[in-house]
């Protein structure tokens, strides 16, 4: 345990000296001020412009998907480009040799940022939601924005080999969260070629205030998450 | 402290390395000498615990290293043939992260600094230091709970001649404080000045394993080159060991002739190139 504290508190170091890393940890909040001001606001606006009874709010609880798997995703985002820094400079294989091993440095990396977002998204949707959200509710997106967060991250530090390459896929990969708008949008069966994606069933689960969808969102990151830390191994 | 019995590895369905067998005391410096792609640094990773999916039996301080745990690393320091550190950060600060990561009470590292002549640059970010001062960096790394076996991968590659000498020099000290050392290297220098055995290994296996005086003596004697003058400049050579049986030798020492006498013995290299045919770059 000592030693994986240490490779975390080290990944807050180098976070610290990376003002674009630091920035990133607080995109959260200074997102979920601007949902949760702008968004009524700009319904407001556009209901009057248009003469609609509503425009943006059947679409408040997507917009809510996407602020549960917004931080962590910007959580995962940080020691991703920490990880792609060590692999470069190689650091993560001398830190395999240490006690920390790869066991303790995929917890330090990955495994404590995600449980980090996980308690940052549970803090922060009730303040910034724009739907009704249970407390289940809320537990389930954080749980899955924080799977779907890994999942970036591990896609980011498989496909990119610095930094540089690791912003492209990161924009790349946080496409994967828009899974979640498809059925809210596409209600034949078509829907189902986004099922592979953890974010579909997230979306589902909201859209038809099913649960019981999360099973296979839970399950088809654990698929994903296997699959990239087999690949992530192999290359470092 | 290092027992090896039998050890295959393979990265493809092709065996990288085969049937290998040896094993190393307490206190000693164990040299694995070889052209690169060899399997030295696989066997060094196999003997760190990072490869693991390897057949026969490989123990370090009695683990099994498939089967190590965090423990296992607590004994052992490595030291990589590139740099491993975080190049923002200053060398201190780099220290005090590696020696975080362990149970044991780390070695002060403004000792450590001292001992490698780094005591001045130990508030420098690393991206600074030179070739020579990363690699002094990277030792005392290993050094820094005090492990009682060191890996060390190509330790003096790339270094100018001080560097090198320095960290021969480091490494005998550790010696002599009762460390075990294992040492990869392709220079056969080296590991004859530094190594009390040495395996010299190729296409995986392990071709030959003995002290470097042994290998030496065993594959070829030295020999005696001497020249004289009449009508012109000749010159003959014969065994070390039948001197006294040359006739010709006798008879110019005799009559004080002898324009030079030279004896020569076979480098490392020369035997490794004897027994496996191939050169070790």
């Amino acid at each position: 345990m000592r030693a994986i504290r240490a490779g975390f508190l080290q990944m807050l170091v180098l976070m610290r000296r990376d003002m674009m890393l630091f920035a990133a940890c607080l995109t959260p909040v200074l997102a979920g001020l601007g949902i949760r001001l702008g968004i009524p606001f700009l319904e407001a606006v556009l209901t009057g412009w248009f003469s609609k009874p509503a425009v943006l709010s059947p679409y408040y609880a997507l917009i809510d998907i996407f602020f549960a798997m917004l931080s962590p995703t910007m959580f995962c985002f940080v020691p991703a480009m920490v990880s792609l820094e060590e692999a470069d400079e190689r650091t993560a294989a001398y830190l395999f040799v240490t006690p920390l091993g790869r066991r303790g440095y995929l917890a330090a990396r990955f495994g404590i940022p995600a449980a980090a977002a996980f308690l940052v998204a549970v803090v922060l949707m009730p303040v910034f939601r724009l739907s009704p959200l249970s407390p289940g509710r809320i537990l389930g997106l954080a749980a899955g924005g924080a799977l779907q967060g890994v999942i970036i991250a591990l896609l980011i530090v498989t496909l990119s080999s610095n930094k540089l390459e690791g912003m492209a896929i990161t924009k790349l990969s946080s496409l994967l969260i828009f899974g979640a708008a498809v059925p809210f949008f596409i209600r034949d069966n078509a829907q189902y070629l986004m099922s592979p994606l953890p974010s579909f069933w997230i979306g589902k689960a909201v859209f038809e205030n099913m649960p019981f969808y999360m099973l296979p969102a839970f399950a088809l990151s654990a698929v994903w998450i296997c699959f990239l830390l087999r690949r992530y191994l192999r290359n470092i | 402290m290092i027992q090896v019995n039998n050890l295959s590895f393979s990265y493809t369905k092709q065996p990288f390395i085969s049937h290998m067998t040896f094993s190393v005391s307490p206190g000693e410096i164990f040299g694995f000498l070889g052209p690169s792609g060899a399997g030295k640094s696989t066997l060094q990773k196999v003997l760190t615990g990072m490869l693991t999916a390897y057949q026969g039996s490989a123990m370090v301080n009695g683990v099994e290293c498939r089967k190590r745990t965090k423990r296992f690393y607590e004994d052992i320091g490595v030291d990589f043939e590139f740099s491993t550190m975080y190049e923002k950060l200053t060398a201190r600060e780099n220290l005090r992260f590696f020696a975080s990561l362990y149970e044991k009470k780390p070695r002060p590292i403004d000792e450590l600094l001292e001992m490698v002549g780094l005591e001045r640059d130990g508030d420098k970010r690393v991206s600074q230091y030179s070739k020579g001062m990363k690699a002094r960096l990277n030792f005392i790394r290993a050094l820094l709970h005090d492990p009682a076996l060191l890996c060390l991968d190509e330790p003096t590659n790339g270094l100018d001649p001080t560097n090198s000498r320095m960290m021969k020099d480091m490494i005998l000290a550790q010696k002599a404080r009762g460390k075990t050392i294992l040492l990869t290297t392709h220079n056969m220098q080296d590991a004859a000045e530094l190594c009390d055995r040495v395996a010299f290994i190729v296409g995986g296996r392990i071709c030959a394993l003995d002290s470097p005086h042994n290998l030496i003596m065993s594959k070829g004697a030295a020999t005696v080159t001497y020249t004289w003058l009449e009508d012109g400049e000749h010159s003959a050579s014969c065994p070390l060991d039948r001197l006294s049986a040359d006739g010709k030798l006798k008879k110019l020492i005799s009559e004080n002739r002898l324009q030079s006498i030279h004896s020569s013995e076979p480098t490392l290299n020369d035997i490794f190139m004897e027994i496996t045919g191939r050169t070790l770059l």
